[in-house]
C-alpha cells in the first residue's frame, strides 16, 4: 500500500530529533499566545512567523503547524477555565465548558476536549494521508478556468460562512482582492496603484495586513472597552482530570459527529475551524434528547465542537497540499512561508517534497499528542499566565508584533503600514465589516487574477469558456445556488441562529 | 432613539456627516499637500506644497468642469491626473454629500460604512486610471482593478442603500487615547529601529504604548517594557539569527 508507505516515510522524517523538537517547541509556543486572550489564531501565527525564517523548511513548516493547532488547544484552555475564549475557534467551547468548570468540573471538561481533539486529530491525518493522492490527480485535470471556478466557489463559502450581513462580507472579499492588485502587475510588469512608492513596489505584504488587521485592532479595539478585562477566574485547584465513564460515554458519539463535521467542513474552501465549532454545537443542541441541558455544563457541548475544530484545522491543509490553494487566512500564512523557503504550494509539492509533505502529516499526529502529554499537566501554568494584567500585556504585544514584521523584510515602511492597517481594521470592526473574509480574498486575489487572465487568453475573450467546461460550470453552479440559499430569508434565519448562540 | 430626539438632532447629525464627506473628497488632495511641506525642508521627493495647492484648486474648481464639457463635445483630450482625481473621486464623493442633507440616515454604521468603500473604490478606480486596459481580447494591467473597483463602487452604494432603507445601529463610539499612543507607539519604531536598534525603540515604544490606557502604573511598566526588551534581543538576534541593529549607531561607532 503506497498510503501505508508514504504514512511510515513521514514518522520516519517527524521522529527525527530535530523535527520533534520543532513540533515540541510549536505546539507549546502556540498554546502559550493562545492562552493569551486578545490574540486569535491568525495573529498568533503572523506573530510567530518570523521565528521559523532560520530553520530548514520542513522544520519551520511542522513549528508552524505546531503553533496553529497549539494555539487552538490554548484557546480552548482558556475558555473552560476562564470563560474567555483566547481564539474565535472555542467561543462555542466555552458556554457548556465555563459551566462545568463552575461545578467544579473543570479536570473532565479539559481533559474531554484533549481527548476529542486528538481524536479527531487522529481522523483528519489518515483522511489527509487518503484524500492527498486522488485529489492531486484531479488536481491535474485542472485548466485556469477550473482554478478560477474553484476560487469563486471558496471565496461564496466564505461569505456563507461569515456572520452578518452577506453584501457586507462580499465587499470584504472584493476591497481583498482590490488590496492584492496593489504592486507589480504579474505579466505586463507595471507598476499598479503604488504611487511610485519603492515598498509598495512588490505589493503589500500578507503578513503586514493580518498582523494589522487581527494584532493591532484587536489591541486598540479591546483598549476602547477598559484596559482591565472581567475575569471570572476559577479560582479552586483543579482536581480529578479523568473524566467519569458516564462521561466518556456521553462525549464519545458527540466526538465522532463533531470529527465528521468539522473534517467535512475543513475541506471546503472559505470554511474553517471557526464556523466548524459552531456548526457541530449547534448540531448537539439539535440532536440532543435534552436540549435545555446545554448551556448548563453539558459535556457534548465541550467534546463536539473542540473535536469540529481541530478536525478542521487539519483537513483545511488538504486543498492547501493539493491544488495550492489556501482555504483560509492561516494557510494563507502557510503559503507564504513556504514561499519564503522557496516552496511552491500545489500538486507538484507532494511528488516533489515529500519529506515535507508527509513529514508534516506525520508530525501534526504526534503534535496533537504532545499536547495531551503536556498540557494537561501544564493546566496550572497557563491559568497563572492569565492573570498578568492587560495593561502589561498590550504594549508587550505591540512591540513583539512590531519587531516581528520588522524582521520580516528589514523594513520599516512594513511596520508602519501594519499600523495603518491596525487603523482601517479598528474602522472596519466599528462598522461591522468582517476582516476574515478580506484577508482571503487579498490571498486569493493574485491566484484569481492570474487564472481569470490566462483562461480568456486561452478561449481567445470568450467569457462562455467558464460554463462550457463542465468541471468549471459544476463548480459556478454550486457557487451560485449557495449564494441563493444564503440571501433566501427562511435559510437566513437559521444562518443568524447559528451565530447568535455565542451571545448566550 | 432618533424619536425621541427630534427633527432638529438628525439634521444636526445629518450636517455633520456631509461635512465629513466633504472633507473625505478632497482627503488625497490635503494629504498630498501635507506631504509636500516636507519638501520645503528637503524631505521626499515630489511638487511643492505651492504647485499642489495651485494644480488641485483649478482642477477642482475649472479643470475638472472643463474636462466634463469638452468629454461631452467630443473632445478627447488627455486629462490630467490632477484633474482626473477630481472628476473621477472628489466630485462623486461632493454629490453624495449633497445628497446626505436630504436623506433620513436609518444606520449611520451602514451608510457611513458604505460610502467609505465607495470612496476607497472610488480612488482605486483613479489610481489605475494611468494603467493600460483591454488590448483585444487580452487583460490590460489595469483591467482587473478597474473591474473589481467598479464593483466595490456599487457594493458600497449598495451597503449605503441598505442603511437608508433599514433600522440598524448608528455610529459606534470611537476612543481616541488607545489608537492614539499605540500608533505613535508603532510608528516610533519603525523611524527609530535603524539609526537606534532594538535596545532603545523596543522599550521607548513599550512606554509609548503603555500609555493608551490611564491604568498603567509606571514602576512595574518600566520593569516588565525592561524584561521584555532584553528578550527580543536575545531572541531576534542571537536564538533566530535575524540580523538587525542592537545598540544606537552613533554608540556603536
Amino acid at each position: 500500500m503506497e498510503l501505508f508507505a508514504n504514512l511510515a516515510h513521514g514518522f520516519a522524517v517527524a521522529f527525527s530529533p530535530i523535527n520533534l523538537l520543532m513540533c515540541l517547541i510549536g505546539a507549546l509556543v502556540g498554546t502559550l499566545v493562545g492562552v493569551l486572550p486578545g490574540i486569535g489564531t491568525i495573529a498568533t501565527v503572523a506573530m510567530l512567523l518570523p521565528i521559523t525564517f532560520g530553520l530548514p523548511p520542513v522544520g519551520a513548516l511542522i513549528m508552524l503547524a505546531g503553533i496553529y493547532y497549539g494555539a487552538q488547544y490554548g484557546g480552548s484552555t482558556t475558555s473552560i477555565l476562564v470563560n474567555i475564549p483566547g481564539e474565535a475557534t472555542s467561543v462555542v467551547t466555552a458556554i457548556d465548558g465555563h459551566q462545568m468548570a463552575k461545578q467544579g468540573r473543570a479536570g473532565p471538561a479539559l481533559a474531554i476536549a484533549a481527548i476529542g481533539s486528538f481524536f479527531a486529530g487522529c481522523v483528519a491525518t489518515v483522511l489527509i494521508a487518503v484524500l492527498g493522492a486522488p485529489l492531486t490527480k484531479l488536481a491535474l485535470a485542472f485548466g485556469p478556468a477550473e482554478y478560477f471556478s474553484l476560487m469563486v466557489l471558496g471565496l461564496i463559502f466564505a461569505v456563507v460562512l461569515a456572520k452578518g450581513s452577506v453584501l457586507k462580507a462580499i465587499a470584504m472579499i472584493v476591497f481583498g482582492l482590490l488590496l492584492s492588485m496593489v504592486g507589480s502587475d504579474i505579466e505586463t510588469g507595471a507598476s499598479r496603484m503604488a504611487f511610485n512608492i519603492p515598498e509598495l513596489a512588490d505589493g503589500l505584504g500578507f503578513a503586514t495586513v493580518a498582523m494589522g488587521v487581527f494584532g493591532f485592532a484587536e489591541i486598540i479595539r479591546n483598549l476602547d472597552a477598559g484596559a482591565e478585562m472581567n475575569r471570572d477566574l476559577v479560582q479552586q485547584k483543579i482536581t480529578g482530570l479523568m473524566p467519569t465513564r458516564k462521561d466518556l460515554v456521553d462525549s464519545a458519539p458527540a466526538i465522532v459527529r463533531g470529527t465528521i463535521l468539522g473534517s467535512i467542513l475543513g475541506i471546503l474552501p472559505g470554511g474553517g475551524a471557526v464556523i466548524a465549532s459552531f456548526a457541530a454545537y449547534t448540531l448537539e443542541k439539535k440532536i440532543a434528547k435534552d436540549p435545555s441541558r446545554f448551556g448548563r455544563g453539558a459535556i457534548e457541548g465541550v467534546a463536539a465542537p473542540e473535536s469540529a475544530n481541530n478536525a478542521a484545522a487539519q483537513t483545511s491543509f488538504i486543498p492547501l497540499l493539493t491544488l495550492g490553494i489556501p482555504p483560509n487566512a492561516v494557510m494563507a500564512l502557510m503559503v507564504g512561508a513556504m514561499t519564503i523557503h522557496g516552496i511552491v504550494p500545489g500538486p507538484q509539492v507532494m511528488q516533489k517534497q515529500p519529506d515535507l509533505v508527509w513529514g508534516m502529516i506525520a508530525s501534526m499526529w504526534i503534535g496533537n499528542l504532545m499536547l495531551i502529554i503536556i498540557n494537561l499537566p501544564l493546566v496550572g501554568i497557563w491559568v497563572r499566565l492569565l492573570r498578568v494584567p492587560y495593561r502589561l500585556m498590550f504594549p508587550s504585544i505591540v512591540i513583539f508584533c512590531a519587531i516581528g514584521i520588522y524582521s520580516v523584510n528589514n523594513a520599516p515602511v512594513d511596520v508602519i503600514l501594519a499600523g495603518i492597517f491596525g487603523l482601517v481594521g479598528y474602522w472596519l470592526i466599528k462598522h461591522d465589516f468582517e476582516p476574515a473574509p478580506l484577508l482571503l480574498g487579498m490571498v486569493l486575489g493574485p491566484l484569481m487574477e492570474e487564472n481569470l487572465r490566462r483562461a480568456l487568453l486561452i478561449s481567445r475573450g470568450d467569457w462562455s469558456v467558464f460554463l462550457t467546461r463542465p468541471l468549471s460550470a459544476v463548480l459556478l453552479g454550486i457557487a451560485a445556488f449557495l449564494l441563493v440559499l444564503t440571501v433566501l430569508p427562511a435559510l437566513r434565519s437559521k444562518r443568524d441562529e447559528v451565530f447568535t448562540e455565542s451571545e448566550n | 432613539m432618533a424619536d425621541t430626539m427630534g427633527h432638529s438632532a438628525t439634521a444636526t447629525r445629518n450636517t455633520s456627516v456631509a461635512i465629513g464627506f466633504c472633507l473625505l473628497a478632497v482627503a488625497p488632495q490635503i494629504f498630498e499637500f501635507i506631504w509636500s511641506i516636507g519638501t520645503i525642508f528637503g524631505w521626499g521627493a515630489g511638487r511643492g506644497p505651492a504647485t499642489v495647492l495651485i494644480s488641485h484648486a483649478t482642477a477642482l474648481v475649472a479643470g475638472a468642469p472643463g474636462a466634463l464639457i469638452g468629454s461631452i463635445g467630443g473632445d478627447t483630450k488627455k486629462a490630467s491626473s490632477d484633474v482626473l482625481l477630481a472628476l473621477i473621486y472628489s466630485y462623486p464623493i461632493f454629490a453624495v454629500a449633497i445628497v446626505t442633507l436630504f436623506m433620513t440616515i436609518r444606520s449611520a454604521q451602514d451608510y457611513v460604512g458604505g460610502i467609505v468603500l465607495m470612496a476607497l473604490a472610488l480612488f482605486a478606480l483613479w489610481a489605475s486610471s494611468d494603467l493600460q486596459g483591454m488590448r483585444g481580447f487580452s487583460f490590460g494591467a489595469g483591467t482587473a482593478p478597474r473591474m473589481f473597483g467598479g464593483l466595490l463602487v456599487g457594493l458600497g452604494a449598495a451597503i449605503a442603500l441598505t442603511g437608508l432603507l433599514t433600522d440598524g445601529p448608528s455610529m459606534a463610539h470611537y476612543s481616541w487615547r488607545g489608537p492614539l499612543f499605540v500608533m505613535a507607539s508603532i510608528v516610533f519604531f519603525a523611524l527609530a529601529i535603524r539609526p537606534l536598534g532594538v535596545v532603545v525603540s523596543a522599550f521607548t515604544s513599550f512606554l509609548i504604548a503603555a500609555m493608551g490606557t490611564h491604568e498603567t502604573r509606571w514602576v512595574e511598566t518600566i520593569i516588565v517594557g525592561a524584561c521584555l526588551t532584553l528578550g527580543c534581543a536575545l531572541l531576534f538576534p542571537y536564538v533566530l539569527g535575524l540580523p538587525m541593529p542592537m545598540f544606537p549607531r552613533f554608540l556603536v561607532q
